[in-house]
């Protein structure tokens, strides 16, 4: 809590200044009509000064709550307690980005008794995911006569965590290998399950109610089945934090924040263990897990991801080895503008990791230039990137464009037909 | 901008023209000071510029004064009805100007204003009263309003110091 800071209404000198030359003017004519033209003015002065004290006012915060999601309502809820009468206050609540007030009728300045306690409840909408903290209030007073303006800031930091809006998936990316535990992914390898993999003859130490007993009758000797188990598989949400690209519909980063969070929820829905590697400016990481607990732990590590502005080389040496878990998939998030988040993902590549690029397109981004010289450096930037996909698609590695408004679904499916295809080439 | 600026600054601006034309109607001379006075004071509401209120009110009373002066009228009684409609012409001009900034004038103040230009004429009206008692002139006399005016700047001083 600031102290006041008063400004004095130019009518307040302007009365003194009329009233004062009224006085003079009343000695020198040796008139009364100068005085009491004065004498409103004066008197209007006068009771003006009196009144005029800073307002004695508390002023409480509090949240309805501390989580949302994008797009939800939030209150703010304002305990205003005068100490003296309050002609006039005016409560403004300054709003970090991200967070816009529904400004409502009958939602303006008020006047308080002393000893009055006043309750305001502001609807705020969450416009953007992130972490915030709510509670910067700027107060504005005035003294009964409106001769004096006070301004007092107020903070008291609450904390709102604001969280994505997960993009809606039906299917996901099949991991090309599966780990040892129990899941959801039918397993390439065979072994016990419940998914039929093919018929192969009896041998000794199989089991009796493995046998496929109209096969064995049709062949004339015994036949087993064979089956697929369900393993779970580990998946790695790569976010390229190195670029931003900024419009009016909103970011790279937003689309690629709600994209992970979709593909993070999807996995471990399917009891994945799915981790996370923001990979930018700032290094961040997380193991991957499994469980609810690790989906809070995503989605909380989400929401602190900013672009931070480095100069550093990285590359992926400084992710720690269990963070990137052999024969996991990775689906990586970017704009693939930096070279640095280039080179980590061939690198990735390089390392024989099963590698899906979803590429935000900064196409949308980015409209070309009126003039002809712009128009053509923008189509050689269009075919650069291009190729650039090309590059990695000779490396088998499936990059597929996601374009803002574009479902993420459609995206996803034909990143898993390109994988498909890639497998087949390679059989 | 607010709804009420219209309303508001038009009054004021009837207000202005009807104090400057008071005066001029007595004494055709005065036209041109009243236009000057009702222009500045046009001009401060309209452009805005709230510095012009001052000098435009400042006009309109020396106009007044003047024509009592020229035409050595004797003591005007519709001084107080004067007075009273020279302070609502400032206060409505301000709270024109700041229904313009997006502030609306609240009922306290409206009140406020209303029991001021009353206080304002009644003491007018008393000032008047006792400017008609007949009492000798002279160096005394001027010694004592010479003292009053002293008294009442000492007065607002303080009524205006800093306060905790």
């Amino acid at each position: 809590l600031s102290a006041w800071e008063t400004t004095v209404s130019n009518r307040l000198p302007a009365y003194l200044a009329l009233g004062g030359a009224g006085l003079l003017a009343g000695l020198v004519l040796g008139r009364p009509e100068p005085v009491v033209l004065a004498a409103p003015l004066l008197l209007a002065a006068a009771v003006g000064l009196a009144l005029a004290r800073p307002p004695d006012v508390e002023v409480r915060v509090r949240l309805d709550r501390e989580r949302a999601l994008e797009g939800e309502e939030v209150d703010v809820e304002l305990t205003i307690v005068a100490r003296q009468n309050v002609a006039w206050l005016d409560v403004e609540l300054d709003l970090p980005r991200g967070l816009a007030e529904l400004r409502r009728a009958g939602e303006g300045a008020i006047s308080l008794r002393a000893g009055a306690t006043r309750e305001h409840r502001r609807h705020v909408v969450c416009r953007r995911w992130g972490g915030r903290l709510v509670g910067h209030l700027r107060l504005r007073a005035r003294d009964p006569l409106g001769f004096f303006a006070y301004r007092m800031e107020v903070r008291q930091p609450l904390p709102l965590r604001v969280y994505p809006r997960p993009e809606t998936l039906r299917r996901l990316l099949r991991p090309a290998e599966t780990q040892a535990f129990a899941g959801n992914e039918v397993s390439r390898l065979k072994g016990d399950g419940i998914e039929f993999a093919d018929i192969r003859p009896f041998v000794a130490g199989d089991r009796v109610r493995r046998i496929n007993w109209r096969a064995s009758a049709r062949r004339g000797e015994l036949h087993v089945n064979e089956m697929r188990p369900e393993r779970n598989s580990d998946v790695v949400v790569f976010l390229d934090t190195f670029t931003e690209l900024d419009s009016h519909g909103g970011t790279s980063l937003d689309m690629a924040v709600r994209a992970a969070a979709g593909l993070i929820e999807g996995y471990l829905r399917r009891r994945d263990r799915v981790g996370l590697v923001g990979f930018g400016g700032t290094l961040r990481w997380l193991r991957p897990a499994m469980g609810e607990r690790q989906l809070y732990r995503m989605i909380d590590a989400l929401i602190d991801t900013q672009v931070v502005l480095s100069y550093a080389w990285k590359g992926l040496d400084v992710i720690p080895r269990r963070t990137l878990p052999p024969k996991s998939l990775v689906v990586a998030f970017s704009p693939l503008l930096d070279e640095r988040s280039l080179d980590a993902l061939l690198d990735l590549r390089g390392r024989g990791y099963d590698l899906a690029v979803v590429e935000i397109s900064p196409l949308e981004f980015v409209a070309p230039g009126q003039r002809e010289t712009e128009q053509l450096a923008h189509r050689l930037w269009v075919m650069e990137r291009a190729a650039l996909r090309g590059r990695f698609l000779d490396l088998g590695v499936p990059v597929v464009t996601w374009r803002r408004g574009e479902p993420l679904d459609g995206v996803l499916a034909a990143a898993a037909r390109l994988r498909r295809d890639a497998r087949l080439v390679r059989a | 901008v607010t709804r009420a600026a219209g309303p508001l600054m038009g009054a004021a601006v009837v207000l202005a023209g009807a104090l400057a034309l008071a005066p001029a109607v007595e004494l055709a001379p005065l036209g041109p000071l009243a236009g000057v006075a009702v222009a500045l004071y046009l001009a401060g509401l309209a452009l805005p510029w709230p510095g012009a209120l001052p000098w435009a009110l400042g006009l309109l009373a020396v106009e007044y004064l003047v024509g009592l002066e020229v035409r050595r009228a004797p003591v005007d009684a519709a001084a107080p009805a004067y007075a009273a409609a020279f302070f609502l012409c400032a206060e409505l001009g301000w709270l024109g100007l700041e229904a313009r900034r997006g502030r609306l004038p609240w009922g306290r103040r409206a009140v406020a204003i209303a029991g001021l230009a009353l206080g304002g004429t009644v003491l007018a009206a008393l000032l008047l009263l006792l400017a008609a008692v007949s009492v000798g002139g002279g160096p005394p006399m001027t010694a004592l309003g010479v003292a009053a005016t002293i008294a009442v700047a000492a007065c607002l001083a303080w009524l205006g110091r800093p306060r905790e």
